[in-house]
Protein backbone atom coordinates (compact mmCIF):
# COMPACT_ATOMS: atom_id res chain seq x y z
CA UNK A 1 0.00 0.00 0.00
CA UNK A 2 1.68 3.22 1.20
CA UNK A 3 5.77 3.33 0.99
CA UNK A 4 8.06 3.82 4.04
CA UNK A 5 7.55 7.34 5.47
CA UNK A 6 10.20 9.63 5.90
CA UNK A 7 10.79 11.35 8.67
CA UNK A 8 8.89 14.36 8.21
CA UNK A 9 5.87 12.09 6.77
CA UNK A 10 6.14 10.22 10.39
CA UNK A 11 5.77 13.99 12.25
CA UNK A 12 3.28 14.82 9.79
CA UNK A 13 1.13 11.50 11.02
CA UNK A 14 1.64 12.04 14.93
CA UNK A 15 -0.16 15.27 13.41
CA UNK A 16 -2.81 13.89 11.78
CA UNK A 17 -5.25 14.53 13.60
CA UNK A 18 -4.60 18.21 13.61
CA UNK A 19 -5.74 18.28 10.08
CA UNK A 20 -2.51 17.53 9.08
CA UNK A 21 -0.87 20.32 10.15
CA UNK A 22 0.52 22.09 7.14
CA UNK A 23 4.37 21.78 8.53
CA UNK A 24 5.79 21.37 4.52
CA UNK A 25 4.02 24.94 3.77
CA UNK A 26 6.37 26.88 6.31
CA UNK A 27 7.92 29.59 4.21
CA UNK A 28 10.72 30.08 6.27
CA UNK A 29 9.49 33.71 7.25
CA UNK A 30 11.00 33.28 11.18
CA UNK A 31 8.00 34.91 12.95
CA UNK A 32 7.90 32.35 15.21
CA UNK A 33 11.25 32.20 16.13
CA UNK A 34 10.95 35.81 16.70
CA UNK A 35 8.20 35.85 18.74
CA UNK A 36 9.05 32.40 21.04
CA UNK A 37 10.24 33.87 24.44
CA UNK A 38 12.19 30.71 25.21
CA UNK A 39 14.22 30.95 21.81
CA UNK A 40 17.71 32.29 23.41
CA UNK A 41 17.75 28.71 25.14
CA UNK A 42 17.09 26.92 21.90
CA UNK A 43 20.19 25.43 20.27
CA UNK A 44 17.95 25.32 17.22
CA UNK A 45 15.10 27.80 16.68
CA UNK A 46 11.87 26.84 15.95
CA UNK A 47 11.98 28.25 12.16
CA UNK A 48 15.12 25.96 12.02
CA UNK A 49 13.60 23.35 13.31
CA UNK A 50 10.90 22.74 11.22
CA UNK A 51 13.60 23.23 8.02
CA UNK A 52 15.70 20.47 9.25
CA UNK A 53 11.90 18.18 9.71
CA UNK A 54 10.94 19.15 5.97
CA UNK A 55 15.25 18.28 5.05
CA UNK A 56 14.25 14.56 6.96
CA UNK A 57 17.38 15.24 9.14
CA UNK A 58 15.86 12.78 12.17
CA UNK A 59 18.81 12.69 14.48
CA UNK A 60 19.78 16.36 14.28
CA UNK A 61 16.05 17.24 15.15
CA UNK A 62 16.03 14.85 17.91
CA UNK A 63 18.87 15.16 19.56
CA UNK A 64 18.05 19.07 19.64
CA UNK A 65 16.62 20.88 22.57
CA UNK A 66 14.16 22.98 21.05
CA UNK A 67 10.71 21.05 21.53
CA UNK A 68 11.58 20.26 25.37
CA UNK A 69 12.45 24.45 25.70
CA UNK A 70 9.01 25.43 24.20
CA UNK A 71 7.03 27.12 26.95
CA UNK A 72 3.57 25.89 25.23
CA UNK A 73 3.02 29.59 25.29
CA UNK A 74 1.31 29.57 21.97
CA UNK A 75 2.33 32.72 20.94
CA UNK A 76 3.94 30.95 17.11
CA UNK A 77 1.28 28.94 16.92
CA UNK A 78 -1.28 32.48 17.09
CA UNK A 79 1.12 34.81 14.79
CA UNK A 80 2.39 31.94 11.96
CA UNK A 81 0.78 33.14 8.91
CA UNK A 82 1.03 29.63 7.46
CA UNK A 83 -1.98 28.55 10.14
CA UNK A 84 1.37 25.82 11.32
CA UNK A 85 -0.03 24.81 14.67
CA UNK A 86 3.96 25.07 16.09
CA UNK A 87 3.77 24.48 19.42
CA UNK A 88 1.53 21.56 18.48
CA UNK A 89 4.01 20.32 16.73
CA UNK A 90 6.68 20.90 19.76
CA UNK A 91 4.20 18.33 21.24
CA UNK A 92 4.13 16.05 18.61
CA UNK A 93 8.14 15.61 19.08
CA UNK A 94 8.09 15.25 22.87
CA UNK A 95 5.96 12.38 22.47
CA UNK A 96 7.79 11.15 19.48
CA UNK A 97 11.24 11.27 21.69
CA UNK A 98 10.00 9.79 24.30
CA UNK A 99 8.35 6.54 22.84
CA UNK A 100 11.43 5.97 21.18
CA UNK A 101 13.47 7.08 24.40
CA UNK A 102 15.53 9.23 21.78
CA UNK A 103 16.22 12.64 23.75
CA UNK A 104 19.10 14.63 24.92
CA UNK A 105 19.96 12.49 28.19
CA UNK A 106 20.12 15.37 30.41
CA UNK A 107 16.87 17.17 29.81
CA UNK A 108 14.55 18.07 32.70
CA UNK A 109 11.89 18.25 30.64
CA UNK A 110 11.30 14.46 30.23
CA UNK A 111 11.83 14.07 34.03
CA UNK A 112 9.08 16.84 34.64
CA UNK A 113 6.27 15.45 32.39
CA UNK A 114 6.23 12.19 33.51
CA UNK A 115 6.31 12.91 36.89
CA UNK A 116 3.80 15.50 36.69
CA UNK A 117 1.42 13.08 34.68
CA UNK A 118 2.16 10.36 37.38
CA UNK A 119 1.46 12.77 40.13
CA UNK A 120 -2.13 13.98 38.26
CA UNK A 121 -2.75 10.08 37.54
CA UNK A 122 -2.43 9.33 41.42
CA UNK A 123 -4.14 12.04 43.05
CA UNK A 124 -6.37 13.91 40.63
CA UNK A 125 -3.93 17.32 41.32
CA UNK A 126 -0.29 17.83 40.42
CA UNK A 127 1.85 18.82 44.01
CA UNK A 128 4.66 21.06 43.98
CA UNK A 129 7.14 19.22 46.71
CA UNK A 130 7.26 16.19 44.69
CA UNK A 131 7.13 18.22 41.44
CA UNK A 132 9.99 20.58 42.32
CA UNK A 133 12.19 17.69 44.28
CA UNK A 134 12.71 15.67 40.86
CA UNK A 135 14.34 18.24 39.16
CA UNK A 136 15.94 20.98 41.70
CA UNK A 137 18.87 18.45 42.43
CA UNK A 138 20.18 19.05 38.76
CA UNK A 139 20.22 22.29 39.48
CA UNK A 140 23.88 23.94 41.45
CA UNK A 141 23.60 24.68 45.13
CA UNK A 142 22.87 28.60 44.91
CA UNK A 143 20.37 27.44 42.74
CA UNK A 144 18.98 25.22 45.26
CA UNK A 145 19.09 27.31 48.36
CA UNK A 146 17.12 30.11 46.05
CA UNK A 147 14.35 27.78 45.02
CA UNK A 148 14.23 26.50 48.49
CA UNK A 149 13.90 29.90 50.13
CA UNK A 150 11.36 30.90 47.33
CA UNK A 151 9.37 27.52 48.21
CA UNK A 152 9.93 28.85 52.18
CA UNK A 153 8.08 32.00 51.78
CA UNK A 154 5.22 30.47 49.95
CA UNK A 155 4.60 27.66 52.23
CA UNK A 156 4.65 30.01 55.16
CA UNK A 157 2.16 32.42 52.69
CA UNK A 158 -0.16 29.44 52.41
CA UNK A 159 0.51 29.24 48.66
CA UNK A 160 2.13 25.84 48.78
CA UNK A 161 0.21 23.10 50.39
CA UNK A 162 1.97 20.55 52.94
CA UNK A 163 0.04 17.10 52.16
CA UNK A 164 -0.85 16.13 48.72
CA UNK A 165 -4.28 17.25 47.71
CA UNK A 166 -6.82 14.76 47.00
CA UNK A 167 -9.78 15.65 44.72
CA UNK A 168 -13.65 13.63 45.28
CA UNK A 169 -14.48 10.67 43.67
CA UNK A 170 -10.97 9.27 42.62
CA UNK A 171 -12.29 6.64 41.69
CA UNK A 172 -14.72 7.97 39.03
CA UNK A 173 -11.23 9.82 37.52
CA UNK A 174 -9.49 7.16 37.54
CA UNK A 175 -11.80 5.52 35.29
CA UNK A 176 -12.20 8.38 32.92
CA UNK A 177 -8.12 7.98 32.77
CA UNK A 178 -9.00 4.33 31.72
CA UNK A 179 -11.32 5.42 28.71
CA UNK A 180 -8.17 7.28 27.55
CA UNK A 181 -5.48 4.79 27.94
CA UNK A 182 -5.79 1.69 28.43
CA UNK A 183 -4.95 0.64 31.90
CA UNK A 184 -5.60 -2.55 34.05
CA UNK A 185 -8.26 -3.82 31.46
CA UNK A 186 -10.72 -1.36 32.61
CA UNK A 187 -12.66 -1.13 29.47
CA UNK B 1 -4.33 -24.21 -3.19
CA UNK B 2 -5.38 -21.43 -0.90
CA UNK B 3 -5.54 -17.96 -1.35
CA UNK B 4 -3.26 -16.14 0.90
CA UNK B 5 -4.63 -14.44 4.47
CA UNK B 6 -4.60 -10.57 4.10
CA UNK B 7 -3.37 -8.73 6.87
CA UNK B 8 -3.56 -4.90 7.41
CA UNK B 9 -1.13 -3.29 10.26
CA UNK B 10 -1.88 -0.05 11.20
CA UNK B 11 1.46 1.00 12.90
CA UNK B 12 3.14 4.59 13.23
CA UNK B 13 6.73 3.18 13.63
CA UNK B 14 8.51 2.21 10.09
CA UNK B 15 11.64 0.45 11.50
CA UNK B 16 9.28 -2.22 13.60
CA UNK B 17 5.96 -2.50 10.38
CA UNK B 18 9.40 -3.16 8.31
CA UNK B 19 10.22 -5.93 10.64
CA UNK B 20 7.13 -7.71 11.46
CA UNK B 21 5.86 -7.55 7.10
CA UNK B 22 9.13 -9.36 6.64
CA UNK B 23 8.45 -11.59 9.19
CA UNK B 24 4.63 -12.35 8.00
CA UNK B 25 5.15 -11.97 4.43
CA UNK B 26 7.69 -15.05 4.93
CA UNK B 27 4.81 -17.02 6.31
CA UNK B 28 3.04 -16.12 3.03
CA UNK B 29 0.59 -13.82 4.14
CA UNK B 30 -0.12 -10.85 2.37
CA UNK B 31 0.16 -8.01 4.18
CA UNK B 32 -1.08 -4.19 3.72
CA UNK B 33 0.43 -1.15 5.59
CA UNK B 34 -0.92 1.73 7.07
CA UNK B 35 1.14 4.14 8.63
CA UNK B 36 -1.52 6.24 10.60
CA UNK B 37 -4.58 5.84 12.34
CA UNK B 38 -6.48 7.64 9.62
CA UNK B 39 -5.53 5.83 6.28
CA UNK B 40 -5.69 2.75 8.61
CA UNK B 41 -9.47 3.35 8.99
CA UNK B 42 -9.80 4.14 5.42
CA UNK B 43 -8.34 0.87 4.51
CA UNK B 44 -10.55 -1.14 6.92
CA UNK B 45 -13.65 0.24 5.77
CA UNK B 46 -12.66 -0.39 1.72
CA UNK B 47 -11.85 -3.69 1.24
CA UNK B 48 -11.85 -6.60 3.26
CA UNK B 49 -9.21 -8.30 5.62
CA UNK B 50 -8.78 -11.22 7.85
CA UNK B 51 -7.14 -9.96 10.52
CA UNK B 52 -5.83 -6.59 11.75
CA UNK B 53 -2.51 -6.12 13.23
CA UNK B 54 -2.74 -3.03 15.50
CA UNK B 55 -0.48 -0.31 17.35
CA UNK B 56 -2.11 1.76 20.41
CA UNK B 57 0.74 4.50 20.88
CA UNK B 58 -0.02 6.60 17.27
CA UNK B 59 -1.18 10.33 16.64
CA UNK B 60 -1.54 12.50 19.74
CA UNK B 61 -1.74 9.07 22.80
CA UNK B 62 -3.61 6.32 22.24
CA UNK B 63 -5.47 6.35 18.89
CA UNK B 64 -5.16 2.34 18.44
CA UNK B 65 -7.65 2.30 20.92
CA UNK B 66 -10.19 4.81 19.17
CA UNK B 67 -9.47 2.93 15.94
CA UNK B 68 -10.69 -0.11 18.58
CA UNK B 69 -13.83 1.39 19.99
CA UNK B 70 -14.82 2.08 16.31
CA UNK B 71 -14.52 -1.11 15.23
CA UNK B 72 -16.60 -2.43 17.85
CA UNK B 73 -19.56 -0.04 16.97
CA UNK B 74 -19.55 -1.17 13.00
CA UNK B 75 -20.99 -5.36 12.54
CA UNK B 76 -18.76 -5.75 10.04
CA UNK B 77 -15.50 -4.64 11.31
CA UNK B 78 -16.18 -6.46 14.83
CA UNK B 79 -15.38 -9.78 13.09
CA UNK B 80 -12.44 -9.04 12.47
CA UNK B 81 -9.53 -10.35 14.80
CA UNK B 82 -7.17 -8.29 15.85
CA UNK B 83 -3.95 -8.57 17.42
CA UNK B 84 -3.00 -5.59 19.55
CA UNK B 85 1.16 -5.30 19.40
CA UNK B 86 1.99 -2.66 21.77
CA UNK B 87 5.06 -0.75 23.39
CA UNK B 88 2.38 0.93 25.26
CA UNK B 89 4.25 -0.52 28.47
CA UNK B 90 7.50 0.82 27.82
CA UNK B 91 5.80 4.01 26.76
CA UNK B 92 4.02 4.37 29.50
CA UNK B 93 5.48 2.08 32.29
CA UNK B 94 5.89 4.95 34.66
CA UNK B 95 1.87 5.40 35.06
CA UNK B 96 0.85 1.41 35.53
CA UNK B 97 3.83 -0.66 36.90
CA UNK B 98 2.69 -4.43 36.37
CA UNK B 99 -0.67 -4.24 36.22
CA UNK B 100 -2.67 -6.10 32.92
CA UNK B 101 -3.15 -3.92 30.25
CA UNK B 102 -5.68 -5.70 27.58
CA UNK B 103 -8.84 -4.15 27.36
CA UNK B 104 -11.29 -6.13 25.32
CA UNK B 105 -12.62 -4.47 21.92
CA UNK B 106 -13.60 -6.93 20.04
CA UNK B 107 -15.24 -10.55 19.68
CA UNK B 108 -11.59 -11.97 18.87
CA UNK B 109 -8.39 -10.06 20.23
CA UNK B 110 -5.04 -10.76 21.69
CA UNK B 111 -2.44 -8.72 23.24
CA UNK B 112 1.67 -9.36 22.80
CA UNK B 113 4.12 -6.52 23.61
CA UNK B 114 6.61 -4.93 21.57
CA UNK B 115 9.78 -6.15 21.12
CA UNK B 116 7.53 -9.41 19.75
CA UNK B 117 9.52 -12.80 18.81
CA UNK B 118 8.73 -13.79 15.31
CA UNK B 119 7.78 -17.71 15.97
CA UNK B 120 4.95 -15.95 18.92
CA UNK B 121 3.96 -13.37 16.39
CA UNK B 122 3.13 -16.62 13.76
CA UNK B 123 1.66 -18.40 16.45
CA UNK B 124 -0.65 -16.01 17.37
CA UNK B 125 -1.50 -14.93 14.14
CA UNK B 126 -2.19 -18.42 13.25
CA UNK B 127 -4.43 -19.32 16.11
CA UNK B 128 -6.39 -15.86 15.81
CA UNK B 129 -7.46 -16.70 12.81
CA UNK B 130 -8.17 -20.12 12.94
CA UNK B 131 -10.23 -18.76 16.24
CA UNK B 132 -11.75 -16.35 14.01
CA UNK B 133 -12.91 -18.78 11.45
CA UNK B 134 -14.15 -21.05 13.65
CA UNK B 135 -16.38 -18.57 15.20
CA UNK B 136 -17.81 -17.62 12.08
CA UNK B 137 -18.53 -21.37 10.99
CA UNK B 138 -20.73 -21.77 14.16
CA UNK B 139 -22.82 -18.45 13.41
CA UNK B 140 -23.32 -20.69 10.17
Amino acid sequence: MSSRPTFSEEIANLLHAAHGNPIRLCMQCGTCAGTCPSAPFMDHTPRRLIAMINANMKDEVLASNTYWYCASCFHCTVRCPCDIDIAGLMYALKRYSMWKGQHQPELIGPVFSETFVKTVFRSGRSYEPILATTYLFSFGLQDFITEAQAATTMMLKGRLPLLPPRIKRLKNFRRMIGRVIPVGGLE
Amino acid sequence: MNQPKKLLIIDDDPDFVEGIKAILESANYSVDVAYNPKDGLKALSTLAYDMLLLDIMMGRGAEGIMIARKMRKDAKLRQIPVLIITGIREQMAFLFPGEPVHPRFVEVDELVEKPVEPQLLLDKVSALLKAAESKKDQAE
